[in-house]
């Protein structure tokens, strides 16, 4: 991880419990603080309280789209548009269909910066995340 | 003469020429008779038909030209001769109009008499060849018409859609199913037909008739001939060979598979689920072995033991939903042995409560069992009932408060016996009740947390219920719990 200034936050959002702690378990170790939540209420009220620098959402949590609502809400708030949000899903699979976040329509309703594919590969989502943030630097 | 002797009628009335005729032709290889009069010569033609006869024009009873007409209406084939002394231009044109072949005038040699015999056998002969030609031209006519209606009613009887183009696309034949089948109202043998058919037909079709030799390879096509698969037909055409080898044109029969696309439909999405609910536990497992296999992550020995654990649980789930699905695809295919018996529900009952003693003790939950006594018996399959209440009471047991209850009431209502099962758990709002009995769902909440499950326990017990023609009420309400009935037929014990 390159340096910076200050350590970066994230915020995972994910219901299944297992898969939260070691999202959160990897991060740590690669030198992010990691908040975490379990639902979109409680994901929601973690990301106004904690102001992360990045947060990664589960898609299916209590409801087939509530990744979906979780991150639209995000990217609606002034701070939360500053920030790269990460649809985490194995959806792609299961529903047979493809999407993703690469096209203006997909963006239009899929407010997200990038769509990961189940079981996150770590590097990928650190390549990713450090890529915004060199951006934004 | 050929082998067959030619048969030979004379009506003459004077005796000596009737007598030395018929021996002169006898002599030459004929049958003959011979009449003395009309009425004899007509009463000999109707019984017999002859080759031949010659025919005395002035006789005293019958003249000659009406026993002409006579034979000529019994036999129009007979070739028949004139005869007469009186010669003359007008009689000859008048037998000629009748039907006579030819005449012949008195008195006449003998040789003159047999050329003439064998000139009219020959015709005789010729009528005969050009008869029977004439009858079998008829009798293929019929064949075919037969053939074709035969044809044509097989191919109606088929339910599948068939029809047939020529080389040059037009439509030569086809049966109802095909106007069914490619949702037309209504076509005619003779249309280009081609311009008809949906574009992916008509491609293959085109293909054959382009290559014009015969090849006999068949080619098939799904078209979804209305939206959403409303209508999903599968095309298949074949090259029809004319006896030469070349091509005649193509037959395409056409199949609806509207239902097996459907039901395929179902079940890919069926399987994309089951994968995915087998790979999220796998996710977790592969998640902690390779935090613990990381030598960059650091985690304690305690918190490796912990992870462990948690694998062993998610592994030991994913066994259990292996088991479910099994148990669903068992259903599925209704290669469950059953083994229908008399049964006691309330004995079942008592041994589920039984098997759940620890689950209900950790929890403090109280069990009261209350039967209206001969209301209990059914007759099912052990294994599967077990199956059913054992997935229901679990549920109560495992979504029930710490110190709740479950009440289990068994009774008769109308053709059913009902077994009515009350928790005091969590209960669940309409929407979560709307989607209870599908697979892989599970209500997700607070409450609901750390209550492992596969999402599978109530779509197998719905299976179960509707196999025996029986049918399950849910009444819920959130933080109230939950009333589960179901109704299995009695008319199932008679």
């Amino acid at each position: 991880m390159s340096v910076h200034e200050k350590v970066k936050k994230i915020l995972l959002v994910d219901d299944d419990i297992d898969l939260l702690e070691q999202n959160k378990i990897m991060l740590e170790s690669k030198g992010y603080k990691v908040v975490t939540a379990e639902n979109v209420e409680d994901g929601w009220n973690q990301f106004k309280k904690e102001k992360p620098e990045a947060a990664i959402v589960d898609l299916i949590m209590e409801e087939h789209d509530s990744g979906f609502i979780l991150c639209h809400r995000i990217k609606k708030d002034s701070y939360g548009k500053t920030i790269p949000v990460f649809l985490l899903t194995s959806a792609t699979y299961f529903t047979g269909f493809k999407f993703g976040s690469s096209t203006n329509e997909e963006k239009e309703w899929i407010n997200c910066d990038a769509v990961l594919n189940k079981p996150i590969v770590l590097e990928e989502l650190l390549k990713k995340i450090e890529h915004f943030f060199e951006a934004v630097a | 003469m050929e082998n067959q002797k030619p048969h030979v009628l004379i009506v003459d009335d004077e005796r000596g020429l009737r007598l030395g005729t018929k021996r002169l032709l006898e002599s030459e290889g004929f049958v003959a008779e011979a009449a003395e009069n009309g009425a004899e010569g007509i009463r000999l033609a109707k019984s017999n038909e002859y080759d031949l006869a010659i025919i005395d024009l002035k006789m005293p009873d019958i003249d000659g030209i009406e026993v002409l007409k006579a034979i000529r209406k019994e036999n129009p084939n007979t070739v028949c001769f004139i005869a007469t002394a009186y010669a003359s231009f007008d009689t000859a044109i008048e037998s000629t109009k009748l039907g006579a072949y030819s005449y012949i005038p008195k008195p006449f040699t003998p040789e003159e008499l047999l050329l003439q015999l064998r000139k009219g056998y020959e015709k005789r002969l010729l009528i005969l060849e050009a008869e029977r030609l004439r009858k079998e031209r008829e009798e293929r006519l019929l064949e075919i018409a037969y053939e074709k209606t035969r044809l044509k009613t097989i191919m109606d009887s088929i339910t599948e859609g068939a029809l047939v183009v020529n080389r040059t696309g037009e439509l030569v034949m086809y049966n109802s199913g095909a106007l069914k089948y490619l949702d037309l109202h209504e076509i005619f043998i003779g249309d280009v037909i081609l311009e008809i058919l949906p574009v992916e037909i008509t491609a293959i079709i085109q293909k054959f008739i382009d290559s014009e030799t015969y090849i006999p390879n068949s080619y098939s096509t799904q078209v979804e001939l209305k939206p959403n698969k409303e209508l999903v037909i599968e095309a298949t055409c074949s090259p029809v060979p004319h006896t030469d080898g070349s091509l005649a044109g193509v037959v395409t029969v056409i199949r609806n598979i509207t239902e097996s696309v459907k039901v395929e439909a179902v079940k890919s999405q069926f399987v994309s689920m089951v994968a995915h609910e087998l790979k999220t536990p796998l996710a977790a497992v592969i998640g902690f072995l390779k935090i613990i296999l990381d030598d960059e992550v650091k985690v304690s020995p305690e918190q490796q033991k912990d992870f462990l654990k948690r694998s062993y649980t998610r592994l030991q789930s994913l066994v259990v939903m292996v088991n479910d699905l099994l148990d669903i695809s068992r259903m599925e295919l209704r290669k469950a042995q059953r083994e229908i018996k008399e049964l006691e529900i309330d004995q079942i009952l008592k041994s589920i409560i039984d098997f759940l003693e620890i689950e209900l003790q950790k929890k403090k939950i109280t069990v009261s069992l209350h039967t209206d006594s001969p209301a209990c018996r059914l007759k099912a399959d052990q294994n599967e009932i077990n199956r059913l209440f054992t997935n229901i009471l679990s549920n109560a047991v495992k979504y029930n408060k710490d110190n709740g209850s479950i009440d289990i009431n068994i009774s008769n209502s109308g053709n059913y016996l009902v077994t009515r099962i009350s928790d005091t758990g969590i209960g669940m709002t309409k929407e979560e009740k709307a989607k209870l009995f599908q697979e892989f769902y599970r209500v997700k909440n607070d409450k609901t947390r750390g209550i492992s499950g596969t999402g599978l326990g109530l779509a197998i017990v719905r299976r179960i219920v509707d196999s025996y023609a029986g049918k399950i009420d849910v009444e819920s309400n959130p933080g109230e719990g939950s009333t589960f009935s179901v109704y299995l037929p009695l008319s199932l014990s008679k």
